[in-house]
């Protein structure tokens, strides 16, 4: 093996070094343009994953099948409280918590709304969702005192409700009739996700349960929260057999929108860099374009004394990739510097990014950039490298030997 | 004697031009081995024409190029490259030498395609840089090389790879009188110690009383053939 060819196409980079560091700089700049804004958009979709996951959805939910398709209170699981205990004891699960969900109408003298009422137990709810600690006034289900609730800044200023407010719950119990109740109001949570906040309001399990006449130890809903994401897929299929009889999710497919997000990214990585090095690869052919023919006479010398045409062109591949390259590498440089940066301190988009609140996202991004997304990078600017020296290479063979070397 | 190259009735017509030129026009020669001969006469006769001939960088019109027994016509235009690379040294007026490359590396260069390994590339090469008289610039660009050391590298690396025979056209266009007569001094030499074989191309009177056998070519045909001595 002899690295001649290498050797020559390294040094030839740097013979115009103005030419060459413009071509590098636009490579640089194209790949960290693309490479940040999809870490930062991958941070954002990250962290609202990751909010999601904390505050509304958690990382498995099991619930009776019927009850996901219909959303009515009769279809329970009757054995909830065991359950619980069984999965309580998994390996990689932080918290567990059992609920009583039930569609209904909150109302105050002004006002009535669509709700879910959510039958929470406050000890075990805590080590779940961290909506205990999104209270703005009150305390997170403090007192003993029956027929507590606990609303939204949101649904609150809807409702015309302030703390300690009444509001009047109606619903239909599990035999069937309208029933209803009136709450007192002991706390105003908020969330990132305002949607989430207009529809959801917590009440003690025991206060709904009794209103709703259900069976003891059963519940509509367990939510399962893990040591980390990783973990999820696994730690579902083990909990799927511990109880085969119920439908045991993961947050991706309890919500695929969510999850659909989550690969987005990735692919808008592709779209994104296929983008920027399309339009690169146009400028490294016409800057190959320019080489080739300056080095006519040159070209023409090195076949005349027999280099073969093969070489020729993996002499010009390796230049044109290596321009390519060595830009790419100052770009995932700076990128990897950004993302290691701002991954850390965050960026402040609260100016920018009000809208974003309302759907879910931080207004603070940390920016995320994974290995496999720098190799992708590397990968794509290797073949733009390769398929921009082509037409370049193509021109310089058609040069005649014996008409390159005459003198003049 | 043993003949290194036979040429056959060669013609080369450019049609590509307004008006036909035929540059070379039925030339028959027979070049023996440890000649050192020039082809000489005025510009446009038609010498770098029947150079590239005869290194295969060109095809002939019509007529044959016969070295070592073989038709190089009849070779494919892959083959050719490996069998120049072989059998023939090539030394040109000017942009012979990779930029990009050492004094070193440029002569070697014909060595590192044939995939010689490290060791034979460097004895030959100190032998001769040694021979051609720029030892110690092993390592330097050829754009900090005078034009002479520059004909020299070239004529080194055309000597590397021990070819059938060397082929210059218009070696020392560019050079001085000083640097003509030290690279005539080391090319004659290395043609009378190694047997070496030597054709020019050239209109410079200083190669010509140095050549041994001058071939005059006029308007593409061969006017006098001259055995020196
Ligand atoms: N590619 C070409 N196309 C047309 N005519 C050419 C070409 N190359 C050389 N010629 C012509 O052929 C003749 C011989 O040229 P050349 O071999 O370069 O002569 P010399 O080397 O003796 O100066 C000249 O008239 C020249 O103009
Ligand atoms: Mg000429």
């Amino acid at each position: 093996m002899n690295y001649i060819n290498f050797k020559i196409a390294w040094r030839n980079i740097w013979r115009n070094k103005l030419r060459s560091s413009v071509v590098i700089a636009a490579v640089t700049v194209g790949l960290f343009g693309g490479l940040a804004s999809t870490g930062v958009m991958k941070g954002m979709v990250m962290d609202l994953v990751e909010n999601a996951i904390q505050s509304q959805v958690s990382h498995i939910q099991v619930h009776n099948e019927h009850f996901v398709e219909n959303n009515e209170i009769e279809y329970l699981m009757e054995e909830s409280s065991e359950i619980l205990s069984k999965v309580r004891l998994e390996a990689s699960v932080i918290g567990v918590s059992q609920r009583t969900k039930s569609f209904g109408m909150a109302s105050t003298a002004s006002k009535g709304l669509g709700v879910m009422i959510n039958g929470v137990e406050p000890e075990n709810e805590k080590t779940v969702t961290n909506i205990f600690e999104k209270i703005n006034e009150g305390e997170y289900f403090e007192s003993d005192k029956k027929n507590r609730i606990i609303i939204s800044e949101k649904l609150a200023k809807k409702l015309n409700a302030k703390l300690k407010s009444k509001i009047v719950l109606t619903f239909q119990d599990y035999e069937g009739n309208l029933s209803g109740a009136s709450f007192k109001v002991e706390a105003i949570y908020q969330t990132q996700n305002s949607t989430f906040d207009m529809m959801n309001v917590f009440v003690k399990k025991v206060d709904i349960d009794r209103l709703l006449m259900l069976p003891d130890h059963s519940s509509h809903e367990i939510a399962i929260l893990l040591t980390n994401e990783e973990v999820t897929q696994a730690t579902t299929e083990r909990i799927n057999k511990l109880i085969p009889n119920y439908l045991v999710e993961a947050w991706y497919d309890i919500d695929p929108y969510l999850n659909m997000s989550y690969s987005m990214t990735s692919f808008m990585l592709f779209i994104f860099m296929s983008i920027i090095m399309l339009a690169l690869g146009f400028a490294i052919v016409n800057t190959m374009l320019m080489v080739v023919l300056e080095r006519t006479k040159e070209l023409g010398m090195i076949m005349a004394i027999g280099m073969n045409r093969f070489k020729v062109f993996k002499m010009i591949m390796w230049e044109t990739t290596m321009l390519a390259l060595v830009g790419g590498l100052f770009g995932i440089l700076i990128s990897w510097i950004f993302t290691w940066y701002y991954g850390d301190v965050g960026i402040d988009i609260s100016i920018v990014g009000e809208g974003f609140a309302t759907i879910g996202y931080s207004s603070v991004m940390y920016p995320v950039l994974e290995f496999i997304d720098y190799i992708e990078v590397v990968i794509m600017v290797m073949l733009t490298g390769i398929i921009a020296s082509i037409f370049p290479t193509i021109r310089a063979l058609k040069m005649k030997p014996a008409e390159a070397t005459r003198a003049g | 004697m043993k003949t290194v190259i036979e040429i056959k009735n060669l013609q080369k017509t450019y049609t590509e031009t307004a008006v036909e030129v035929k540059a070379v026009n039925g030339v028959s020669l027979i070049f023996e081995e440890g000649e050192f001969t020039a082809i000489v006469g005025p510009s446009g006769c038609g010498k770098t024409t029947l150079l590239n001939l005869l290194g295969g960088l060109d095809a002939p019109t019509s007529g044959q190029v016969i070295i070592d027994g073989i038709d190089i016509s009849t070779l494919s235009s892959r083959k050719i490259i490996d069998f120049r690379m072989k059998n023939i040294g090539f030394v040109f007026q000017a942009y012979n030498l990779i930029p990009v490359l050492t004094a070193k590396e440029n002569a070697e260069f014909i060595m590192q395609l044939q995939n010689k390994s490290k060791v034979e590339r460097e004895t030959r090469i100190a032998e001769l840089f040694k021979a051609i008289g720029i030892e110690g610039k092993e390592d330097i660009r050829p754009s900090r090389l005078s034009g002479g050391q520059q004909q020299r590298v070239a004529v080194a690396r055309a000597l590397a790879s021990k070819p059938k025979f060397i082929l210059a056209d218009e070696p020392t266009a560019n050079l001085d009188s000083v640097a003509t007569s030290e690279l005539l001094d080391i090319m004659r030499k290395l043609n009378e110690e190694e047997n070496i074989t030597f054709i020019f191309a050239t209109h410079d009177q200083r190669v010509i009383d140095r050549a041994r056998r001058v071939v005059y070519l006029e308007d593409g045909v061969v006017t006098k053939d001259e055995l020196k001595e």
